[in-house]
């Protein structure tokens, strides 16, 4: 048998174990779908560029990380990418190339160059030798195992979950005869003599594989992407036990398992593998370096970006607006979502005395949330941080804990029926008592005729109770994360948001993302209550914040679906602002007539409001909405220097006044919290474009959602991360053009490199270029942008304004 | 021109719009989708004078139009009515929702048109007067679902699936077409009613028991009967809609022949008890496979299987207007979970929302069992004693008697200790009306039926066997299933969990058989 050269180190235990570690840390966390937020899926990836990330990737995954060429091609001939831009890119390049001239960059952009092939696992060596699928039957079958153990309540008889996933799934293993249906030889048995810890059956097949240490990390990266969203939803159980302070095995237990059928595979075949094996293993050990295409590519996304970055600087350059200093007659202040902006640029139209705020839509109150009459507690708060207040919605008295006893009853009894009507016997007197009933089910959800269930749970707040000093902490920091500690309207609404849909499975992605996942009615609700608390005020008034006496606030939940607002005015019944509530519900009717017809232009096969809403209760509707599709940019500034201005719906905006932030402690806040998540949004968009099928979600026409946690696309296989093709692609043409944030920040450059060289992980996406930073002057003009190592180069708009970008540099 | 002629009429307005779609193909193609619409509506339309006519003037047939027994005719009566409102509804349904859902993909058109024929051939298949229009016409079907379940070609599993489907299909048509000619030969006659009062009659031509059986075969393979069901469970292959169709219309073709032939059927009666057997046999395992089913497409594909075992179960014990009303109620029910798959995250969610459930012990079971046995006396009783069902048939009763141990389940979920008082009684609530609606249902279907479809003849040795089996089965397995958190967790049990979940590998060794894992040689 052909060994490996000798000059390679044989692993040891530790190393393999190291190795495994470091494959697992290169694979993105997947949320499960009842509550589930955008995920970076280049998280792994960010201490290095995009080339070097699409070398990676290529060789493990086989899939590109940029367009394909004739995308950009398409782009340089329309002008969308101008010579300008291309040569920008080619300066900013960190690495010297080849390809040295605009010309020559033009030329090879009409070149189109094959998709990348990953490197062979020993499944697929046995796929070509043997001419039977094993890759496919591996991946199948450790879905089929997977699925039953990650169930977290669809099968009536689920599978065993106690154990950990390994042991779990030797237990399947040593019994399952498909494998040895399929034509692997004792199968089972070879299962069941397999090690006791996952971390020995790892050792024990490096060594019988006849891996090199150098080898270990790609090739484990790669059989770990062979599993797809499995090894992600092992990933999310690992995060969530770390943000917990604890550990967690499974995705160790995956690769362990992944690892087995290598082993095995490799015994029936090894004679007709070895050669090939041996030049994959050599493979997998070479050093990781980004060919010349992978940097052309690169070069190219980066002009693109540029030449998107030129059209916003146009934009942003319109000069700035003087905010009158006349009291504003409704303040309302909405997540950064992208939405919003269009809602918001909507709604300050309708009246000029309306003043809309940005702020992340947690409003700072991170909650463990229990909706009414349930025992499931929801994180509804952005999924890097930790929970450190409980809620649950309804009053803590008497009246309220029988009212929710009875609602349980209810949906007890419903969900009897439930199994009932899912059980193996009963399910034929299910049928045959009740299946004419359908006929009515059918004809309601056939034509649109369910209302959508707008289940507004009772009021919530916070249980255990939290002293004053922490409670008016709380107050003034989410008051000065809006930069709001003066001048306030007689009315201020916080509005969370969340979408309408029906029957679809990744409805909560269409939902909050600060709020984990969910709509963000119960924290805006949670901060107006603290706001309306009389005590709170005159702690914050101690902190020289004064709300006056007459300021009421009040929550509501923006419907993303269809522009409509919800107010939750009853939560506080105010005798003195029931004219200023009639007034502000009939401006944000008018904004959200406006925000429709917008948004409509953009839906296929919309034509009138009707459509819209229509859309919100369609059943059959596979775009209900676009969501954040088309994000650019994230600003970060008061709003005189974005207001007036048509953004599109593609920004990020969060309120930030530089002037009012001692010691730049908001502006960190911003930049470590709400930007990175959102990096994480604008990054999910772009691998759900660029490469759909690792990264994307798959066709929701053949979504199957699995153990109500993810969905696999037909039968079974892999569970699938990411956007749905249709929630990126419109069936024409590509609704979200890939392209990394650009972040755009109204403060002083010094203050910011401050924060950066602070902070590692956030200076690595800049670095790295994952995000694009800009610095804006006082006229709102993209005047700076950050060019690494905390330096920061002057762009063309400070360039061509001179004397005004002077006072950015102060 | 005669009136019956009605039935044929329903499909016309689908089949242009197929042959439409055949040159608009493509994405977004234009007043197709609302043609398609309009189109599968009047079918229902059709269908509904269909029912008036039937009402206003009773059963009867068409005129053939062709010759020597070979063309087009309808037979209309309460079978091919019933089935008639059936497929053009959920049709009706699925074309809708196929206008918004498969809106943007490069095959629109073409997915519509082949949708729009599968829906035209199962009305012909269900309207069809004679035995060469059914013939063709099933065959049309699997044809016209073939295309769809490849829709999206490149998938392997797909091939896999439709490579399955075709092995069964081409059997079950060579079985129909043995049927068929062997039902001319005896009977001298194309015609479907001719055959059928013939056959009621008392006329038994030689070889009609293996006329029945090639039918039986035909049905059990059509209708995915134990071993032959894997393809079904393997369709989610192609989108939602297909899904339902297939679920809700398609699938029944076995059991509409079974009871399109009833009066045939009933002369065979060892043909019957071989249904009877396969058709139990099928509903109790794939009822169980489905409760290992993590992913809710599978589920239901699993639920099908079961339940079209179940209706195989009717036709073996000659319930056949029984089984209709099965066929009814479960294509609408399907339909219906089909299409709203996509609420399964927030489905498995909210049964996390009220807390634990609270599990039954054995006494707690056997009280719900003796609960609902008092039910099934006190309901049915009654029923007998307005309805006058005294002479209802023992194979009724002991069908009756599974059932009841179905509404046992929800009974002794409400049983169980730690279960309130308040959901107790609610559960039993829900029990009694189950047991209503099916005892309502059951008079019904009987009711409409009576005079088209023959009546249950008295139970042989056999037969009664059967029954005895049937009872002991269901009722262990309700039992089993009602204490399965108790067992669940037993070494052999889990064992027991991992084979179910692979359906006894019936799959696997039939894609080892045709090759279906082997990588497609480049060419």
């Amino acid at each position: 048998m052909l060994m490996p050269s000798t000059d390679v180190a044989a692993p040891t235990a530790t190393s393999a174990h190291e190795a495994a570690q470091r494959a697992g840390l290169l694979i993105p966390p997947l949320w499960p779908l009842a509550s589930s937020v955008a995920v970076n899926p280049y998280l792994g990836h960010v201490s290095e560029s995009l080339a070097t990330a699409a070398a990676r990737l290529g060789r493990v995954a086989g899939v590109r990380c940029t367009m394909p060429r004739t995308w950009y091609a398409e782009r340089i001939d329309t002008g969308d990418i101008s010579d300008a831009d291309l040569a920008a890119a080619l300066r900013a390049s960190p690495t010297t190339m080849a390809t040295s001239t605009v010309a020559q960059l033009k030329a090879i952009a009409t070149i189109s160059v094959a998709a990348p092939v990953a490197l062979p696992s020993v499944a697929e060596l046995a796929t070509e030798c043997s001419g039977i699928d094993w890759s496919g039957i591996v991946a199948a079958r450790i879905s089929h195992w997977a699925a039953g153990y990650f169930d977290q309540g669809q099968a009536l008889w689920s599978a065993p979950q106690e154990r950990g996933a390994y042991d779990a799934w030797r237990a399947v293993a040593s019994l399952d005869l498909t494998p040895e249906i399929d034509g692997l030889k004792g199968f089972s048995t070879l299962v069941a003599r397999l090690p006791e810890t996952a971390e020995r059956t790892i050792e024990e097949c490096v060594s019988r594989l006849g891996l090199p240490d150098s080898a270990l990390e790609s090739y484990f990266h790669r059989l770990l992407i062979s599993l797809g969203g499995w090894s992600q939803m092992a990933r999310y159980r690992q995060w969530q036990a770390e943000l917990g302070g604890g550990s967690d095995s499974t995705l160790i237990d995956l690769l362990a398992i992944r690892l087995a059928w290598e082993g095995a595979l490799q015994c029936q075949y090894a004679s007709a593998i070895q050669a090939c094996w041996h030049d994959a293993m050599e493979a997998y050990a070479e050093p990781l370096t980004p060919t010349g295409d992978d940097l052309v590519d690169t070069i190219l996304q980066e002009a693109y970006e540029r030449g998107e970055q030129r059209k916003l600087a146009a934009l942003m350059a319109g000069g700035s607006e003087t905010r009158s200093s006349a009291r504003a007659a409704l303040q309302m202040a909405f997540c950064i979502d992208v939405r919003s902006e269009v809602f918001r640029r909507a709604l300050e139209h309708v009246d000029g005395s309306i003043q809309t705020i940005g702020v992340a839509g947690f409003f700072l109150v991170g909650v463990a949330h229990r909706r009414f009459a349930s025992d499931v507690v929801e994180p509804r708060l952005p999924v890097l941080l930790r929970p450190h207040l409980k809620s649950c919605s309804g009053e803590a008295d008497a009246a309220s804990a029988r009212h929710d006893h009875d609602v349980r009853i209810g949906r007890r009894a419903t969900r009897a029926w439930g199994r009932f009507k899912l059980a193996a016997i009963s399910s034929f007197a299910f049928v045959e008592a009740t299946g004419p009933i359908y006929i009515t089910k059918l004809m309601r959800d056939g034509l649109g005729l369910r209302r959508s269930v707008n289940d507004s749970d009772p009021k919530p707040q916070i249980l255990p109770a939290f002293d004053l000093p922490a409670r008016v902490d709380l107050a003034a920091s989410a008051l000065r994360a809006m930069s709001l500690t003066g001048d306030f309207a007689r009315l201020v609404v916080l509005a969370g948001h969340g979408a309408d849909v029906v029957n679809n499975p990744h409805a909560s992605a269409l939902h909050c993302g600060a709020c984990g996942g969910n709509a963000g009615d119960v924290n805006a609700r949670l901060m107006a209550a603290l706001l309306n608390d009389h005590e709170v005020r005159i702690g914050l008034a101690a902190r020289s914040i004064v709300i006056p006496e007459d300021t009421l606030f009040v929550a509501a939940l923006h419907h993303t679906t269809t522009d409509a607002v919800t107010l939750y005015e009853s939560d506080y019944a105010s005798a003195t602002h029931g004219q200023d509530i009639a007034q502000a519900k009939h401006w944000l009717r008018v904004a959200g007539s406006l925000a429709r017809d917008e948004r409509m232009r953009r839906l296929p096969g919309a034509t009138t409001a009707a459509d819209v809403f229509r859309r919100a209760r369609d059943w059959s509707e596979v775009r209900p909405e676009w969501a954040l599709a088309g994000c650019q940019s994230f600003i970060v500034a008061p709003r005189q220097l974005t207001a007036t201005r048509d953004l599109g719906g593609r920004a990020f905006l969060h309120d930030y006044d530089w002037r009012k932030d001692q010691g730049f402690g908001v502006l960190e806040m911003i930049l470590t919290a709400p930007v990175v998540v959102a990096s994480w949004i604008s990054l999910q968009y772009y691998g759900s474009t660029v490469a759909p099928e690792l990264f994307g979600a798959g066709n929701k026409l053949l979504h199957n959602v699995t153990g109500g946690i993810g969905v696999v696309e037909g039968n079974g296989g892999l569970l699938r991360a990411g956007l749905p093709w249709q929630s990126v692609h419109d069936g024409e043409r590509l609704v979200h053009q890939p392209q990394r944030l650009s972040v755009l920040v109204d403060a002083p450059r010094q203050a910011i490199s401050d924060i950066l060289d602070r902070h590692d992980g956030l200076r690595t996406l800049f670095e790295h270029r994952w995000m694009h930073l800009f610095a804006l002057d006082d006229h709102g003009r993209m005047a700076w942008r950050y060019a690494g190592k905390l330096g920061w180069q002057s762009t063309p708009e400070a360039r061509t304004s001179e004397p005004a970008s002077k006072a950015a540099l102060a | 021109m005669s009136l019956y002629l009605l039935p044929l009429a329903a499909p016309l307005p689908l089949l242009l719009v197929a042959v439409l779609c055949a040159f608009r193909a493509g994405i977004r193609p234009r007043w197709i989708p609302k043609l398609a619409e309009a189109s599968a509506l009047l079918a229902l339309l059709l269908s509904l004078l269909a029912l008036v006519l039937l009402i206003a003037r009773g059963p009867g047939d068409s005129d053939l139009i062709g010759v020597n027994g070979v063309g087009l005719s309808a037979r209309l009566d309460a079978v091919s009515a019933t089935m008639l409102m059936l497929v053009s509804f959920v049709g009706w349904i699925v074309v809708r929702y196929t206008r918004t859902y498969l809106d943007g993909e490069s095959r629109q058109g073409a997915f519509t048109g082949w949708l729009c024929a599968a829906l035209a051939a199962v009305l012909l298949l269900v309207g069809a007067g004679n035995l060469i229009q059914l013939v063709v016409a099933w065959i049309a079907t699997s044809f016209a679902l073939r295309r769809l379940l490849l829709f999206y070609g490149q998938r392997d599993a797909a091939q896999r699936a439709a490579r399955k489907k075709l092995l069964f299909s081409s059997l079950g048509a060579v079985a129909l077409v043995l049927a068929i000619v062997l039902l001319i030969a005896g009977y001298e006659s194309t015609d479907i009613a001719t055959i059928n009062a013939a056959a009621r009659a008392g006329q038994s031509p030689t070889l009609i028991t293996l006329a029945a059986a090639a039918l039986a075969l035909a049905a059990m393979l059509k209708s995915a009967q134990f071993p032959t069901h894997g393809w079904l469970t393997e369709v989610m292959e192609a989108p939602t809609p297909v899904s339902a169709l297939l679920h809700a219309g398609v699938i029944n073709g076995g059991g509409f022949l079974l009871i399109r032939f009833a009066d045939v059927m009933v002369l065979a009666p060892g043909v019957l008890a071989v249904l009877a057997m396969v058709g139990g046999l099928t509903a109790i395992f794939a009822a169980l496979v489905m409760l290992t089913q993590p992913a809710v497409k599978t589920s239901l594909a699993w639920s099908t299987v079961a339940q079209m075992g179940f209706m195989t179960l009717q036709c073996g014990l000659a319930l056949f207007p029984l089984a209709l009303l099965h066929i009814v109620a479960h294509s609408l029910y399907k339909a219906h979970a089909f299409l709203a798959s996509g609420g399964a995250v927030e489905q498995v969610m909210s049964t996390r929302r009220p807390g634990p459930v609270a599990v039954p012990d054995g006494a707690a079971v056997g009280r719900a069992f003796l609960l609902a046995l008092f039910i099934y006396a006190v309901i049915g009783t009654s029923f007998g004693l307005v309805f006058g069902l005294q002479h209802e048939s023992p194979q009724a009763l002991a069908l009756g008697a599974i059932l009841i141990f179905g509404v046992a389940y929800l009974l002794a979920q409400g049983m169980a200790d730690a279960a309130p008082r308040t959901l107790t009684r609610r559960t039993a609530l829900f029990s009694a009306a189950a047991a209503i609606g099916y005892f309502s249902l059951q008079v019904a279907a009987g009711w409409l039926t009576a005079g088209t479809l023959p009546a249950t003849p008295a139970p042989d040795r056999l037969a009664w066997t059967l029954m005895v089996l049937a009872i002991l089965s269901f009722g262990s397995v309700a039992v089993a299933q009602a204490l399965l958190p108790l067992w669940a967790d037993h070494p052999a049990a889990r064992g027991l969990r991992v084979h179910l979940s692979n359906g006894f590998y019936v799959n696997a060794a039939l894609d080892r058989m045709l090759g279906s894992r082997s990588v497609r040689k480049a060419s």
